[in-house]
């Protein structure tokens, strides 16, 4: 299976790879996919007060287009708000990543990870 | 020679002769050293098995004495099948995963050997032959405990076994 240079990239430098606090008030969790699947994503994002994305980090349990479209993802949701963040669609990270056919459900996953953790963070704001 | 009448009826058939005695050639050698290889190849796949056992969480699968010699299926919980072949340029092995195809459903060997879905997802299948050496083993040795290491820092789902969650037990969001 041939790679392209901007998989391989985010496969060999993988950004914000990590951990935040789950509990964190600030925190949106996203966990989506399944291990019986071969792929699970957790996607998290810390938000400030006006609603934009400071910082995010992930951990993806999957292949190379996987592990790729989850590191995009962080890159591009810093900064937006998260409202923005939840519209970014999965053919726009399949075309920066020049993801094969076979590969698209990887960018479908890490669309659904982003706005499981918007969502997350919006029962969080609106349970406190 | 009956047949479609080829070579100007020479000879019916268009089969490779050179090929032909190359192959028998092979197949007595073959059988002039099956035991001799068959000890040395074991002896390759055991040293391979010995510097990864010591992992947490790797397994090996199906029953090592009912088993070839040269072949030894070994499951890197938590960490992908693909990712691992993507960390391991210089090996040439296969995945039990589902991304190495078209299809996304794991291995239907590893399931029917009893594995579940996510073990058969995080396989990989080693092959040491006629010319693999023990520097080759070594070296293959070295670069899968580098792959397996960085691999499990980007997983989420290692990170839950160390919190010790039970994988079980969560309704995952699948898609």
């Amino acid at each position: 299976m041939a790679y392209s240079d901007q998989v391989m990239d985010h496969y060999q430098n993988p950004r914000n790879v990590g951990k935040f606090d789950d509990d964190d008030a600030q925190i949106g969790t996203g966990m989506v996919g399944a291990p019986a699947c071969g792929d699970v994503m957790r996607l998290q994002i810390k938000v400030n007060d006006l609603g934009i994305i400071e910082d995010a980090k992930f951990k993806t349990y999957g292949c190379g287009s996987a592990i790729a479209s989850s590191s995009l993802l962080t890159e591009w949701v810093k900064g937006r708000s998260i409202d923005e963040a939840a519209q970014i669609k999965n053919t726009e990270i399949a075309e920066e990543l020049a993801l094969p056919p076979v590969k698209i459900h990887c960018s479908v996953l890490a669309e659904d990870a982003i706005k499981a953790a918007v969502e997350d963070y919006r029962k969080k704001l609106s349970d406190a | 020679m009956h047949g479609g009448g080829h070579e100007r009826g020479m000879r019916s058939g268009t089969l490779a002769t050179h090929q032909l005695v190359g192959m028998g050639e092979a197949c007595r050698i073959a059988q002039a050293e099956m035991s001799s290889e068959a000890a040395r190849t074991l002896a390759l796949r055991e040293r391979l098995w010995q510097g990864l056992n010591d992992m947490e969480e790797v397994y090996v699968n199906g029953d090592l004495n009912a088993h070839v010699p040269g072949i030894i299926n070994i499951s890197f919980n938590y960490v992908e099948g693909e990712s691992l072949i993507m960390s391991l340029p210089e090996l040439a092995v296969s995945s039990g995963s589902a991304c190495t195809s078209a299809s996304l459903e794991p291995s239907y060997v590893l399931r029917a050997l009893g594995m579940n879905d996510e073990l058969a997802h995080s396989s990989l299948r080693f092959s040491v032959g006629r010319f693999t050496t023990e520097e080759d083993v070594d070296a293959a040795i070295a670069q899968v405990r580098r792959a397996v290491e960085k691999l499990r820092e980007l997983s989420p789902l290692w990170d839950m076994y160390k919190d010790g969650v039970d994988l079980d037990s969560i309704e995952w969001a699948a898609h």
